[in-house]
């Protein structure tokens, strides 16, 4: 699964599409932690195109949650589709992965 | 000529039958064009068959070993080359060489299995006498060792996965009054789907309580079974002291180093049952696929804790409920809940499929699992199903071995 990414300077927004698994979570999981390590560590990964989600999905935006706050940033989703909520709600990770309705929406206070 | 069976020879076998082949097609394929010949193949040989687990313009299949060439090959250490099949008395008379596909030359390298032994060899094929140069033999040595390593790697995930099964639970609990089934459908060899089930007294001195454990962790294959053996062993021992929601506590503050570390997570659902009374505490951590199902209808064993593993401390205690003696506790992993679109109004709509009250414990688990294999499940499947009854019987309890591919 490729990804969009687009710097905007005081954040980056990440945008996988389609499956977001076992295939498709290493590469973004690399992207993310290179970023983090650039010191980009505002991200905002946009899931309005991923239809599904299974836990190595939520194991790489966990994991890249955990390596952004460890550099004073965040991670933050953004559209999650109805897949998306139901696991994020099932796995109660939506406590630390609160979903936001747009991208607007999760930079608020950046 | 029938050779003696042999531990090479029940490898092979026991190879031939471990499931699909595809990834030794590569290494055929590429012998085949290098060599420029028609036929290439991988073939085992077993105790009274040769078993084509890979080719090139041959069928796949099975073969009475004494029409093979390769059983003569396997005997030696060294590429087995023949100019001309029909000028060899050892060979001259085998169904390929009189009749279809009427091969001619054959040129073999015997490949070792995990045993040390000779379990079968990589060979071409051509239907006009040739000979190969020393090159041309160095690397079909070559490709057969590549074989090798192919074989070593995929007769380690399947030790690894039968490590594995052999860790779940296989005979009835010691304690009267339940019965309990469990089954896991790994999506490879190995995964990070796991039930569990064992005996302990409760911490209260009130008595004997069934503890029943249905873990995920993240990912699948060896690695995220190798942290699934870790949570099961962790969470067994602290269970022996203290009730389900200490249990989990310590289990995550346990093993909170190897799970980071490996940027892991594990849910777990924990339930410990009193089967004279039916009383169940629980614990959920961030699993949230258990349901208590009867004929009046279902409802969910839930809490709102996160999974262990995570970047914030979290507690865990456990919440109580009844289990009536008209219902049945049934977990299941995410795979299953996949297949049902992630949406308990499914699981409502399919049921009826588990609710008739005939049903055995190890009934349901094959129904779910079945289910969910046959709505091509790509994730582990798991499921458990735990009821109260009269007597414990010695077909109370069942744990079905399942092949790592379906």
């Amino acid at each position: 699964m490729d990804f969009e990414e687009v710097d905007k300077g005081t954040h980056v927004v990440l945008a996988p599409e389609g499956k977001f698994n076992l295939v498709a979570a290493p590469p973004l999981k690399a992207r993310i932690d290179d970023l983090v390590a650039a010191g980009k560590a505002r991200l905002v990964v946009d899931l309005h195109e991923v239809d599904f989600i299974d836990s190595s999905g939520l194991g790489a935006l966990i994991g890249g949650l955990k390596a952004a706050r460890q550099q004073g940033g965040d991670l933050r989703i953004a559209a999650p589709g109805d897949q998306v909520r139901a696991v994020l709600k099932l796995t109660n990770l939506d406590r630390i992965l609160a979903p936001y309705a747009t991208v607007e929406e999760a930079l608020h206070d950046w | 000529m029938v050779m003696p069976p042999s531990t090479g020879r029940q490898e092979a076998e026991a190879v031939a039958h471990s499931g699909p082949a595809e990834r030794y097609d590569r290494v055929v394929r590429l012998a085949q064009a290098i060599f420029g010949a028609p036929i290439a193949a991988l073939n085992l040989i077993g105790n009274d068959s040769q078993f084509t687990v890979a080719s090139v313009g041959f069928p796949k299949g099975e073969m009475p070993a004494e029409d093979s060439v390769c059983q003569i090959t396997v005997q030696q250490d060294q590429v087995l080359e023949v100019r001309d099949l029909r000028d060899d008395e050892r060979f001259a008379a085998i169904p390929a060489v009189t009749g279809p596909p009427r091969v001619r030359f054959y040129a073999g390298v015997p490949v070792r299995g995990q045993s040390g032994q000779n379990i079968g060899a990589l060979c071409i094929l051509d239907l006009a006498p040739r000979t190969l140069g020393r090159q041309q033999r160095e690397m079909l040595a070559d490709l057969g060792a590549l074989l090798e390593h192919e074989l070593a790697v995929q007769e380690e995930m399947d030790l690894a996965g039968q490590v594995q099964q052999l860790m779940l639970p296989t005979s009835a609990p010691d304690i009267a009054g339940v019965e309990v089934a469990g089954r896991v459908q790994p999506a490879r060899e190995a995964g990070g789907d796991y039930f569990d089930w064992f005996v302990v007294n409760d911490p209260d001195g009130a008595g004997k309580r069934l503890q029943v454990v249905l873990g995920d962790v993240m990912g699948k294959g060896l690695a995220a079974s190798l942290i699934a053996s870790e949570v099961r062993a962790v969470l067994r021992g602290h269970s022996r002291y203290t009730d389900v929601g200490d249990a989990v506590a310590r289990t995550s503050t346990t093993t909170r180093h190897d799970l980071e570390a490996n940027n892991r997570f594990s849910t777990l659902w924990v339930g410990r049952l009193d089967p004279i009374t039916g009383a169940l505490d629980y614990v959920d951590a961030g699993h949230g696929l258990a349901i208590i199902a009867s004929q009046r209808g279902y409802r969910r064993l839930y809490q709102e804790y996160m999974p262990l593993g995570m970047p914030i401390e979290d507690t865990w205690n456990r919440a109580s409920d009844v289990l009536a003696e008209d219902e049945v506790l049934v977990v299941v992993s995410d795979g299953v809940f996949d297949v049902l679109d992630d949406s308990f109004e499914e699981v409502e709509a399919r049921l009826h499929a588990i609710q008739d009250p005939g049903l055995s414990c190890r009934e349901i688990v094959d129904r779910i699992v079945a289910f969910a294999v046959s709505h091509a499940a790509t994730d582990d499947v798991t499921a458990l199903a735990v009821r109260r009854v009269a007597r414990a019987g010695p077909d109370a309890t069942s744990q079905e071995p399942a092949p790592a591919t379906t």
